[in-house]
């Protein structure tokens, strides 16, 4: 569940009398994965991203929460024009660390319209690059990222250590309560992370544990929702747990979703009703005067998830290039009042208007 | 009143171009003594009016006024002659297009005085009330009444006039001498009248005549 | 140190007496100032709009790759990104396109339209980024959308929503005007749209015009661009922004620089004209000035004085000049353009700066020139015996002063010298050092030559049989020729100059008019509504022109721009057919060509304009290499021809060997020939029915050289009104000397009363010498002005323009302005002399007029 969502809000409403718009996927029930080739790039498919988030170790045992995102958008540009340039697929990059040394984010983006193969999101396996910044998954598994960004460098390797895991209905993953309102939706989760983070020209080798989120779909967004809750989580005990909720303009739940895999690989999945997010805590961010509820209490039928987040400040402000404005941060989570595990959680939708 | 003298020749000579005009002159005027100098044409009257203004210099001997000796640098001489000589010119020599009063205030200006004193002046020659006139107003013995007031508005301890008549009438003319004599009386000063009218050289203390021999003194009876 | 009451009182007096003569001082001072503050005003905004405009088009980049033709292919662009040393690339396709709805109101309407990659260009050219509307984000990549900068949407009268048609050749494209620009630069009048449209709708796939690059931190900029200089070759072209600053300064230098001096020529009239009235003004006030110093002032005081005086007139002069050069430059900007309507900087508005360091400039230049010009007489004032000087009829030591032939000659032989030699920095500061010198000899011969024309006329006098006023008059002038040749000069420098300006702008009139009816010769001229347009005619389109019946021979013309040196404005390259055995026909050469036997079988001919030798030094028979063939090809410069048209130079060469080398086979334009017995008429219709007949721009040849004519008028306006500035200043310098001296010689009239002179005879006498002296003027006028319109038709355009021209005398003309000015002066004279003659003027407090 990501906030190019809303992305996809302003790329349908665009006027189409093109001799040639592309024709587009729609997302329906029954797909079967295969692997690696959904690994790698669906363009038919309006938008798709490969997104990673996790916690590391530094070598003096300092906690740092990071992120690492690749999309690809499909646009409505007309398919006949045969310029090398014409814009039909665009690749945008997100980078952020969380160092509560720092107390805010490091963040940075890029994003440039695929071609000339200085950007790209390749078929058949995870193949994506965006000038310099690269993801990419290896033979034998890893994934491999290579960021560099303004304020830091990032080469980090994913190994797997468990199976992938399907999301929704074998990874039919439902958005609203119209079926049409659906992605394509699987996770990686326990990654183990290995490689360098350099910040002021230091190198610093880290490691951790990561979350891959991968993520396709050709519609978008109810029309009502104003933002979602969200939430990853590697626990402690092996077991994974995702869960999310959309909010309607009003703030009340449109959609919602969690599943829990323990560590033997058994999945529950829990529906609409049996999902809800309860704020805990509120910060104001001083850049945007957004409020967000950054630290929250969640119900998955019986068990309840307490939030709380690695620092406040963890709102990414990209108003001047991509004009995005988030909050998505490390977090650690008890289960049941119990230390339980940690993970990433995003908030979007609190900055008012949102003009996206 | 002192008893220094307010000018003083000494052995002085001046020539131009191999015509020798003065030769030798001594001469010393006591202060508040008024002289009429007469001559033939030529004899270096204006010359001598000239070397005592400090408007040229002269080839030996030494001028001294008020016991101050005369500069023959341009500058110091032009100070020494603004504050001790006031002049009176055959052609009155009014500047056409300053006011009575500018005109008169001149002298006190460049002396840096107060112009207090200039209207008093134009009044006591004749002229009080119209100190806003200009010149092409003013008849000829007007435009005089007008150079004396500017001759002596800065009580200058030396006036030379340089035949203060030659232009004028012979009723205007008296009236003219009578002011410049009981003007200078007034202001205490001292006068060199340099002329060839008789009825000008009468108004004068002395007269003395210029030649080559230098200055003699004589009374009108004997050049009779 | 004088007591400023008595320095005020002066004054007021010396303004209350001569208020003309003051006034004309001041106007000659006020135009020179007024002049050069005008086209320094008018030439900064001029330059820093063109450098600002094109700076915002490259952004805050370190580099810009541009090959030397228009257009590159693409493939250099990823090379360059990935480049070892580059942060990052911006590319950019520049097109320009015709405004057909603007056509018949505008010649030559061009767009610009900047094809762009929005995520490339937001960190070099934020400031070009199109604002779409709220609600349609992705407009900023739509294939049919494009963003105009405020000054565009103002010449198409268009608003966001709106459509426009381009067009490119014959082809029309409509775009929707998606919105403005980030933050274009003011009066900018351009177009952005997505870079992939651009290229897809405007038939350029693969190509992009140039190349934006941001160094990494560290990377040492000169040698980085060495290196990739050698790693790219001769046929790409490296700049940074300086390149286009000196680029947009070398574009107008000639014709500023000509201007200025145009404008130093009218101060230098004016110093002359103060240094006249200061000459006169002192003689007339010798016994005033001999009183002041006899009643106590010292030399140094009324030295002072006497420059307050001038210097009070100067900076008066100054600040009306600089108030009126202000008030002309918006004039001129805003009805005439930029370039004064010289067609140099086209699709730009500049803003007026008020520029206080050149006010400042301009100010001390005018105050300084009228104090300089009123040093010498002031100096022989405060110098002067007063005592001498208190008396009548000392005028004429101080003019003796003033007689220099040695100064003369000295001044005229260096001139003489001086017109021989080269150009410095492209620009003739000889020539023009030798017309300074020229004028200031002649001044300074004047009394002299005054006195030996007077001289001899009096000698050849029977005393017994002229006519007594003749014979007084030419006395005078022979005696007092210091007098007479002060009143002269005003007369002489400013008839001079116009006869020069007349005999060289006629000299170039008439050879433009040769020379257009020579490159010319066609019935018929058609392009596409733009010059240069990218695309052009096709080949199928060039053979639909050629079937019409009517037609008896056509010649298709490929024009394109070429840069060859970066910091130089670009040359044109014309191709069309040429015929190597007689190049003549087609070309204006100058001097023979090279024959088809001296023209080596590898190497292609070319033909060069007189700009591409004194510029590059192509040389006749001289083999160069040219960048735009691939791969590279010698040629030879086969012949030299005059361009009236380009002066930053142009290359003319056969269709054919063009075409072979570059495969491009679209043409720009057509010269039409038209069969015995069609007319031209149904041959215009004829084309006007083709399918892309409305298309086109289509001339007749008389309509294209009429036009020409009209621009070259224009871009000679502004002379044409200095002329008559000068010729003005120098009447009013003649009446005020005149009416000056009359009264310097009241004496002299009233003495010549008494012997039994009438009134009127004496009016008569002075009109006499008024006649005598402006005629003397006026042929000394025309001598020198005959030798200066010499230096500038050989010597100084050559050198600043680049082209010669033959030498064409308006005798009419002339002889019709020199009784123009004989009228004028002898009139001012005889005006002047009532006044005097009338005998109360003794009693005037205003002495002049």
């Amino acid at each position: 569940m990501r906030y190019l969502w809303i992305l996809l809000g302003w790329l349908i409403f665009q006027s189409s009398l093109l001799s040639a718009p592309p024709v587009l996927a729609p997302v329906v029930p029954g797909k079967i994965f295969e692997f690696p080739d959904d690994h790698g790039a669906h363009p038919d498919f309006r938008i798709e991203w490969w997104y990673v988030t996790g916690w590391l170790e530094t070598p003096t045992g300092d906690p740092l929460g990071f992120q690492v995102t690749f999309f690809r958008l499909t646009t409505q540009t007309d398919r006949d024009n045969p310029s090398h340039f014409a814009p039909h697929q665009l690749i945008i990059a997100h980078a952020a660390l969380s160092d509560p040394a720092i107390g805010r984010l490091q963040h940075d983006q890029r994003i440039a319209r695929s071609g000339f193969n200085l950007a790209y999101a390749r078929t058949g396996n995870a193949d994506v690059k965006l000038d310099d910044w690269t993801f990419l998954r290896t033979a034998d598994g890893d994934y491999q990222t290579n960021i560099k960004a303004d304020d830091f460098t990032m080469k980090l390797s994913f190994t797997p250590s468990q199976p992938l895991m399907l999301q929704g209905e074998n990874g039919f993953s439902r958005k609203g309560p119209k079926t049409a309102q659906a992605s394509y939706y699987y996770s990686e989760p326990h990654l183990q992370v290995n490689g360098t983070i350099s910040r002021q020209g230091k190198d610093m080798s880290v490691t951790g544990t990561a979350w891959l989120d991968r993520e396709w779909s050709s519609e978008y967004l109810d029309p009502d929702a104003a933002g979602w809750d969200w939430v990853s989580a590697n626990l402690n005990d092996g077991s994974a747990l995702m869960a999310f909720q959309i909010r309607g303009k009003d703030g009340s739940k449109i959609w919602a979703y969690a599943a829990l895999r323990d560590a033997s690989g058994r999945v529950q999945f829990f529906t609409p009703e049996q999902v809800s997010f309860h704020p805990v805590r509120t910060w104001r961010s001083t850049h945007t005067q957004a409020v967000y509820p950054v630290a929250t209490r969640i119900r998955t039928d019986k068990i309840e998830w307490q939030i709380t987040p690695l620092m406040d400040d963890q709102e990414l402000d990209s108003r001047d290039s991509t004009r995005a404005v988030y909050w998505e941060g490390a977090i650690t989570l008890t289960r049941d009042g119990k230390p339980a595990g940690r993970g990433y959680m995003e908030l979007t939708g609190y900055v008012q208007p949102l003009t996206m | 009143m002192s008893h220094t003298p307010v000018l003083e020749l000494s052995d002085i000579s001046k020539s131009y171009s191999d015509r020798q005009v003065l030769s030798g002159l001594s001469y010393s005027l006591a202060a508040g003594e008024y002289v009429a100098i007469m001559g033939d044409s030529g004899v270096g009257k204006s010359t001598l009016l000239n070397l005592i203004a400090g408007l040229d210099s002269p080839d030996s001997g030494e001028i001294k006024i008020d016991s101050k000796i005369l500069p023959v640098e341009d500058e110091a001489a032009t100070i020494l002659r603004r504050k001790y000589l006031g002049f009176i010119f055959q052609a009155f020599h009014v500047l056409p297009h300053l006011t009575l009063l500018q005109n008169v205030s001149l002298p006190l200006l460049l002396n840096h005085l107060s112009l207090d004193r200039a209207p008093a002046m134009l009044a006591a020659v004749g002229l009080q009330g119209r100190e806003q006139d200009f010149p092409h107003q003013l008849s000829g013995g007007e435009l005089q009444r007008v150079a004396i007031a500017r001759a002596l508005v800065h009580r200058p301890r030396l006036i030379l006039a340089d035949e203060p008549t030659g232009n004028l009438d012979q009723d205007t003319s008296r009236e003219i001498l009578q002011l410049i004599r009981s003007e200078i009386k007034a202001n205490q000063a001292s006068a060199i009248i340099v002329t060839h009218s008789r009825l000008a050289a009468e108004t004068a203390d002395r007269i003395l005549v210029l030649d080559r021999h230098g200055l003699t003194p004589i009374s009108l009876e004997n050049r009779k | 140190m004088s007591p400023p009451l008595l320095t005020r009182w002066l004054l007021q007096g010396e303004w209350r007496s001569h208020r003309l003569q003051s006034i004309v001082a001041v106007l000659a001072i006020m135009f020179g100032v007024a002049l050069g503050f005008t086209i320094h005003l008018i030439n900064t905004a001029a330059v820093s709009e063109f450098s600002a405009a094109t700076r915002s088009l490259s952004g805050t980049s370190d580099l810009t790759v541009r090959a030397l033709r228009s257009t590159f292919d693409e493939t250099l662009y990823p090379m360059l990104s990935q480049h070892e040393g580059v942060a990052r690339a911006n590319p950019v396709l520049e097109i320009t396109v015709g405004i057909p709805a603007k056509a018949k109101a505008v010649h030559n309407p061009v767009l610009k339209i900047l094809g762009l990659d929005m995520f490339r260009a937001i960190s070099i050219t934020p400031d070009l980024l199109g604002v779409p509307a709220e609600d349609k984000p992705m407009d900023m990549l739509a294939d049919d959308a494009v963003f105009l900068s405020p000054a565009a949407m103002e010449w198409l009268a268009v608003k966001q929503g709106d459509s426009i048609t381009v067009s490119m050749g014959t082809e029309q494209i409509t775009l929707r005007v998606a919105g403005g620009l980030a933050r274009a630069h003011a009066g900018q009048r351009i177009a952005v749209m997505d870079i992939g449209a651009a290229q897809w709708r405007f038939d350029q796939i693969g190509q992009l015009s140039r190349i934006e690059l941001k160094l990494q931190q560290g990377v040492n900029h000169t040698a980085f661009r060495e290196m990739l200089g050698k790693e790219l070759g001769a046929s790409y072209l490296l700049t940074e922004s300086q390149d286009d600053d000196t680029r947009a300064h070398n574009m107008s230098r000639a014709y500023r620089v000509n201007l200025n001096i145009l404008a130093l020529v009218a101060l230098f009239t004016g110093a002359f004209l103060i240094f006249s009235s200061q000459v006169l003004s002192t003689i007339r006030r010798r016994s005033q000035l001999a009183l002041l110093r006899v009643l106590g002032m010292t030399r140094r005081q009324l030295l002072r004085q006497l420059l307050l005086e001038s210097g009070l007139l100067g900076v008066l002069g100054s600040l009306l000049g600089l108030a009126l050069g202000y008030l002309l430059a918006a004039m001129a900007l805003r009805h005439l353009g930029a370039d004064l309507g010289a067609g140099f900087f086209p699709g730009l508005e500049p803003q007026l700066h008020f520029d206080p360091l050149a006010a400042i400039f301009y100010f001390l230049l005018g105050t300084g020139v009228t104090v300089l010009g009123s040093l010498l007489p002031a100096w022989e004032a405060a110098h002067t015996h007063p005592a001498p000087a208190l008396k009548s009829g000392s005028e004429y030591t101080v003019l003796a002063a003033l007689r220099a032939p040695r100064l003369a000659a000295v001044c005229l032989l260096t001139g003489i010298i001086f017109a021989g030699l080269p150009p410095v920095y492209d620009l003739p500061v000889f020539g023009y050092l030798a017309i300074v010198l020229l004028l200031i000899g002649s001044m300074a011969a004047l009394p002299y030559l005054c006195g030996l024309l007077f001289s001899t006329l009096l000698r050849a006098l029977n005393p017994s049989k002229s006519n007594i006023l003749y014979m007084l008059a030419v006395t005078r002038l022979s005696n007092a020729s210091g007098l007479a040749a002060i009143a002269l000069g005003g007369v002489l420098v400013s008839f001079s100059l116009m006869v020069a300006m007349a005999i060289m702008v006629t000299s170039f009139r008439v050879s433009v008019d040769n020379w257009l009816a020579q490159v010319l010769p066609a019935d018929l001229y058609l392009h596409p509504i733009i010059h240069q347009d990218m695309r052009g005619l096709t080949t199928d389109e060039q053979q639909t022109i050629t079937s019409l019946p009517d037609i008896a021979r056509i010649d298709f013309i490929r024009s394109i721009p070429v840069t060859l040196d970066p910091t130089r404005p670009n040359i044109t390259l014309l191709a069309r057919p040429i015929d190597r055995n007689d190049p003549g026909l087609i070309v204006p050469l100058t001097e023979n060509a090279l024959s088809p036997g001296e023209i080596s079988p590898d190497t292609v001919p070319i033909w060069v304009s007189e700009a591409m030798v004194d510029l590059y030094g192509f040389k006749i028979g001289k083999q160069v290499t040219l960048p735009f063939a691939d791969p590279s090809q010698l040629f030879i410069v086969a012949g030299v021809w005059r361009d009236y048209g380009r002066i930053f130079g142009a290359i003319q060469m056969e269709l054919s060997d063009y075409r072979k080398l570059t495969g491009d086979d679209h043409v720009s334009d057509a010269a039409l020939w038209i069969k015995p017995g069609a007319t031209i008429h149904t041959a215009i219709s004829a084309l006007k029915a083709l399918p892309f007949g409305d298309t086109l721009e289509i001339m007749e040849t008389g309509r294209v050289r009429a036009v020409a004519l009209k621009q070259f008028d224009r871009s000679f306006a502004v002379t044409y009104l200095l002329e008559l500035v000068a010729i003005g200043v120098g009447l009013m310098g003649v009446a005020a000397s005149f009416s000056a001296q009359t009264l310097t010689r009241i004496r002299e009239f009233g003495m010549l009363r008494h012997i039994g002179l009438s009134r009127r005879q004496i009016q008569r006498m002075l009109t006499l010498e008024g006649g005598l002296l402006a005629g003397f003027g006026i042929i000394t006028g025309f001598l020198l002005g005959t030798g200066i319109s010499l230096i500038l038709i050989f010597i100084v355009n050559p050198q600043s323009f680049h082209w010669t021209m033959q030498l064409y005398v308006p005798w009419a003309w002339l002889v019709l302005m020199a009784l123009a000015v004989l009228g004028a002066a002898t009139l001012t004279a005889s005006v002047a002399s009532r006044r005097a003659a009338s005998g109360n003027v003794i009693r005037a407090v205003r002495e002049d007029w």
